[in-house]
């Protein structure tokens, strides 16, 4: 009878998880570069307790355990901004930014600004790492062009050639699923992953930007789905509660009626 | 639960997102204005199971792990830097910037601030001042009774003095260019100050060091596109919306939860 409670709670536990992961991904429906995350369940198999002799046959319980939340890594929408310095990633790839701890991480957010000394940065500030190290600007640069490659060109003073700041990094990686995320729409590599140089054909493309990739009728549909779920399992525990209640009533009344 | 404080966060961002359209749809056609953009990052994870851990003695290693994010920040409002569209005005003391940098002007307490609002006057005493009657940088005095007003490309502001029939230089605008464009504060009245973000002012003239070239009779028109605003809009409604379907949703949870006790 206990058991029956617990399988339910383990469920609801795991939908409450779920429903952390779905409110997060909605609330980042408007994030520059989020990827959406998305729960794993899977079944855990009680183990049998096999040192005691039972006479009846013993059946197995499975619970349900949250194992694990995957990125979705599928490519966002790309919006037009006009902005010279925002850059979006078309292709299976990722831009290399540096902390101010030296840290390096990864983004799909291409929304970078430039900072007081020159730097190209992102909205956080993190630098933005070309081939060279950072991409640093000179005072006197304007018209900022960057190429498909993620070649930087600007024009500086009056001189009527380009000049070369840097080419953008970008760096992919065999099984991008292992990345961690680390907020402000970056990811850390563990210590096992390795990024290699981007597949050639990977292209930037200049003035636009990659939404986020959350589906937000999906998320919706999953909501409904989960809340449904959730009264369904509190119904079970609602009527194992019951037949517990009636048959220990029962059972109370059974030596006054022999 | 988790998921109401994620959900706020959502709705905060996206009331935040509506702000900034509405800021960037009042100012539609004023003169000089840089419409701006919410630009939103996710805020920290915790790793209930952190990816790459040990899963058994054997080593095995976990290859995903359970993140449960904490919602959305805001991390900035950059403006949108970009050129807006020449509307030509015919009135000799309107001129656009075509290209980068700013006009100075010297405010009434002394300090400078910087603008791309060139719809000039003059003053009492003839000097050439904004919209609100502060000092365009440096100050040119234009003579009574002068005609012939023109502003080169260069920013040189000549005119015929009355009684003479050739054109004599007043002054020449000073054009202010800075690192990053995006890093300057608003003040209103279509006026900037630096910041340290922005980078030190660098003062010099129209069409060099990379500065842009002027533009007589001309203002510069607001860059805020009317599709893209109301696209957003939309967007930041419906995403409004949804995230209060999720508190709902969280809220309903809890209440079955809560039923269950009897």
């Amino acid at each position: 009878m206990e058991n029956a409670l617990l399988i339910g709670l383990s469920r609801q536990m795991a939908l409450t998880h779920e429903l952390d992961i779905i409110a997060n991904n909605i609330a980042n429906l408007n994030t520059s570069g989020f990827k959406a995350d998305n729960a794993l369940f899977a079944q855990y198999l009680m183990p049998q307790a096999s040192d005691q002799s039972f006479t009846g046959q013993d059946r197995r319980v499975t619970y349900v355990e949250d194992r694990a939340s995957w990125i979705d890594m599928s490519p966002g929408a790309i919006q037009h901004t006009g902005d010279p310095l925002d850059v979006a990633i078309d292709g299976n790839a990722y831009f290399v930014v540096q902390t101010p701890n030296g840290q390096q991480r990864y983004t799909r957010n291409g929304s970078f600004s430039i900072n007081s000394t020159g730097q190209l940065v992102t909205s956080e500030g993190y630098q933005v790492v070309g081939d060279g190290g950072p991409i640093t600007f000179q005072s006197t640069d304007h018209d900022v062009v960057i190429s498909p490659t993620g070649m930087i060109t600007v024009r500086e003073g009056a001189n009527a050639n380009d000049s070369a700041r840097g080419q953008l990094q970008l760096v992919s990686f065999a099984n991008p699923a292992q990345l961690q995320k680390s907020g402000g729409s970056t990811f850390t590599a563990p210590a096992n992953v390795t990024a290699n140089p981007a597949p050639a054909g990977t292209n930037v493309v200049q003035g636009a930007i990659e939404k986020s990739n959350v589906n937000g009728v999906g998320e919706m549909a999953r909501l409904i789905e989960l809340t449904r779920s959730y009264t369904d399992v509190s119904n079970i525990l609602q009527e194992q509660s019951d037949e517990r209640r009636n048959s220990l009533s029962q059972l109370a009344q059974a030596p006054t009626s022999s | 639960m988790r998921a109401l404080d994620t959900a706020a966060t959502g709705m905060a961002a996206m009331d935040l997102q509506v702000q900034v359209i509405a800021g960037n749809i009042a100012n539609m056609t004023t003169t000089g204005f840089k419409s701006q953009r919410a630009e939103f990052q996710d805020l920290l994870y915790e790793h209930v199971q952190r990816i790459g851990a040990q899963a058994s003695d054997q080593g095995n290693i976990l290859p995903v792990g359970i993140e449960l994010g904490s919602g959305v920040k805001t991390v900035g409002t950059p403006r949108l830097m970009t050129q807006g569209t020449l509307e030509q005005t015919g009135n000799t003391l309107d001129v656009a910037i075509e290209g980068d940098g700013w006009f100075k002007i010297q405010m009434p307490d002394g300090t400078f601030s910087y603008t791309r609002d060139g719809s000039f006057q003059q003053d009492s005493q003839g000097r050439i001042v904004n919209a609100e009657g502060d000092i365009v940088q440096p100050t040119i005095t234009i003579p009574p009774n002068s005609t012939g007003l023109t502003i080169n490309q260069q920013g040189q502001v000549s005119v015929i003095p009355a009684g003479s029939t050739t054109s004599t230089v007043l002054g020449q605008f000073t054009i202010t260019r800075f690192a990053n464009n995006a890093g300057l504060q608003a003040n209103g009245s279509n006026l900037f100050t630096a910041t340290v973000a922005s980078g030190q002012p660098q003062d010099t003239l129209a069409g060099t060091d990379g500065a842009g070239t002027l533009q007589q009779g001309y203002l510069e028109q607001s860059n805020v596109e009317a599709v893209t605003e109301i696209s957003n809009l939309i967007a930041a409604q419906r995403a409004y919306e949804m995230n209060s379907k999720v508190i709902t949703a969280a809220d309903e949870m809890l209440q079955t939860t809560s039923q269950l006790m009897k």
